[in-house]
């Protein structure tokens, strides 16, 4: 046996590391569904069963009421659909407004390049828990007939009350606190260090934000939105009182639940439904395929 | 050429540093944590600006506080960061987090040639998530050298690696930093990572630079005893008026004054480490610790050891040069 130390002893160590080709798994192993061990275990299981149904059964309650006939007499009159026509509209008004003038302050939430970031997420905060028929009180002596701002845009010859742009900004003001703050966690998910190494690989902030930033946070910020299309599309506390026309779809179901009675009211009930639901649900599944991609 | 010579304000101390690297040099900034080592990176990268000082890299100023006043942005600087977050953009594939800096040179016969070189040419379609550690630290490499950036700086780049991976990758920056002739900073809290890499080497304390030098250098002549700390010297024994640093891993069983210092005294305790024995011996006036080949007595009983050629240190704790205090035959 010899002192002086084999080249084979010395060569051992390269290559350690894994070997091309066998990306190491990101899951760990198959998934077996839990076994229910235990009388607590089940009955937790059939008590989220329970509170599950009950969650969903407004909507099999509407499933189940609705007839074929029904639909078709009440929303077969000449401008039957025009209240869908006017929600559309604003909602996607709304969307737009939502889009373009709170994701740079939820971005700047997120970051907390705000000064006095608590204050600013307190005023979020207090726009949430505001009540809609509160917000629709103050938003008339806010921007009604007689006040410097009804002044203001009275000179162009509108009028934010009772009017396409009164439902817009009740619209707004009730679905606003709830993008800005689901939007402010989408992009806080996405890693500082990440926009950093972006910026010291040569893109400007701009251009970070729309290759990094905006891509990372998109399934998350497309939730954010979709919330806030449906509460733009079931708006109702402030638009009864600043927007009373022109109807949209809750305003619709509520004159014709007075007027005729919950049975015609009900088929409204379904197209509020059929509208509001497919952006949440498309959101959804593609932020959950987004997030699949991601992981190879 | 990479110069910094800045004073960045941090919340508890003032970090002053003063370094330069040449092309193809590298720099290795060892220190504790918390020491202000990453400030100093991140100075340089434009990500933390200094309250004073200049900083400049291939003969363009990329800070300077005084008048005219110069701040180059980060994407502008052209300075690559590799951080232990290896930083690949989850929603971009292996090629297309590789070109990030040069989309247009996705296809290019550079990007394939140094993914093969760095081992992870077969990897250029997968997501970065399905990456084991080391294979996404070697993408983030590629990534930086394909973006031509004019300095490499690494901050602990490693620190979650496994010995191997962090021995090859190792070696492979040193290579690539060689080839390209850039400048390169490595932080490391580790003296191992730091020697692996460095061909110079500076000890960082509390926001100060307390030694610049040879990394083997620096470990045998530190030039106080802080620094010895930081390099791994456990405990002082006292030569006449002097201390004398005493490292783990040079120190002889048994008396050999040809080589230096011989200390008596009784064990204390022992431990085994690695392939020998660690034993802490309690000296007239202070408790030294060392690496032994052999198990030594049980504790209390008498041993003898020889430090080799030890660093001696004044009172005030600063380095004596042991040729001149003539004291490295007679004791």
């Amino acid at each position: 046996m010899s002192w002086a130390a084999s080249p084979a002893a010395a060569g051992t160590a390269r290559g350690a590391e894994d070997p091309p080709g066998q990306p190491g798994r990101a899951d760990g192993g198959p998934a077996f569904p839990r076994r229910i061990r235990s009388v607590s275990g089940a009955a937790s299981i059939v008590g989220a069963g329970l509170i599950w149904i009950v969650l969903l059964g407004p909507v099999i309650t509407l499933l189940t009421h609705l007839s074929w006939h029904a639909i078709t007499s009440s929303l077969s009159y000449p401008g039957a659909l025009d209240p869908l026509i006017v929600s559309l509209e604003s909602g996607g008004v709304t969307l737009a407004v939502l889009f373009l003038f709170c994701t740079p302050l939820a971005y700047k939430l997120a970051r907390g390049s705000l000064p006095f970031p608590r204050i600013w997420e307190a005023g979020v905060l207090c726009a949430l828990l505001l009540p809609p028929l509160v917000i629709g009180l103050l938003l008339v002596f806010m921007v009604g007939p007689y006040t410097p701002f009804g002044d203001l845009i009275g000179h162009f010859n509108l009028s934010a009350t009772n009017t396409f742009l009164a439902l817009v900004i009740a619209e707004v003001y009730e679905s606003a606190p709830y993008y800005v703050v689901g939007a402010q966690a989408a992009f806080g998910s996405v890693s500082p260090r990440l926009e950093q190494q972006a910026e010291l690989l040569g893109d400007r902030p701009r251009r970070v934000f729309r290759r990094v930033t905006l891509p990372l946070s998109a399934p998350g910020l497309a939730m954010a939105l979709s919330v806030a299309w449906a509460r733009a599309m079931g708006a109702f506390g402030a638009v009864i009182i600043i927007a009373y026309h022109p109807y949209g779809l809750p305003l619709q179901i509520f004159t014709t639940l007075q007027e005729t009675g919950l049975a015609s009211a009900l088929p409204y009930a379904l197209v509020l439904l059929v509208v509001a639901l497919p952006l949440p649900l498309a959101a959804y599944v593609w932020s959950a395929r987004a997030q699949g991609r991601r992981r190879g | 050429m990479l110069k910094a010579d800045v004073e960045v304000d941090r919340r508890d101390f003032t970090v002053r540093a003063s370094i330069e690297v040449a092309q193809g040099e590298r720099l290795a900034l060892f220190g504790p944590s918390g020491a202000g080592k990453t400030t100093v990176l991140e100075t340089i990268a434009g990500l933390v600006d200094p309250k004073t000082g200049v900083v400049e890299l291939a003969g363009r100023t990329l800070t300077r506080t005084s008048r005219p006043r110069v701040a180059v942005p980060p994407w502008q600087r052209g300075v690559g960061l590799l951080r232990q977050d290896p930083g690949l953009f989850p929603h971009l594939s292996v090629r297309d987090n590789l070109a990030y800096a040069r989309p247009a040179g996705s296809r290019g016969g550079e990007l394939t040639s140094l993914a093969d070189a760095l081992g992870i040419g077969e990897l250029l379609s997968a997501m970065p998530a399905r990456l084991s550690g080391g294979q996404q630290h070697r993408a983030a490499l590629a990534r930086l050298l394909l973006a031509r950036c004019d300095a490499l700086l690494l901050d602990e780049p490693y620190a979650g690696l496994d010995a191997a991976a962090r021995r090859t990758l190792t070696a492979l920056v040193v290579r690539l930093v060689t080839e390209r002739g850039v400048p390169a900073v490595l932080v490391a809290h580790e003296l191992a990572d730091a020697q692996a890499f460095a061909s110079r080497m500076a000890v960082i304390d509390r926001g100060g630079v307390l030694q610049i030098g040879d990394p083997d250098q620096i470990v045998l002549r530190p030039v106080s005893t802080r620094v010895a700390e930081l390099v791994g010297y456990l405990g002082f024994a006292e030569v006449g008026e002097l201390a004398a640093g005493i490292h783990p891993d040079r120190v002889l069983a048994g008396a050999v004054p040809d080589r230096g210092p011989v200390l008596t005294g009784t064990v204390a305790a022992s431990r085994p480490a690695g392939a020998g024995w660690e034993t802490d011996i309690q000296l007239p006036d202070s408790v030294v610790t060392c690496r032994l080949a052999d198990r030594p007595g049980p504790p209390g009983s008498p041993i003898t050891v020889t430090a080799l050629d030890p660093p001696l240190f004044g009172r005030d704790g600063s380095a004596v040069d042991t040729m001149a205090a003539g004291l490295r035959r007679e004791v």
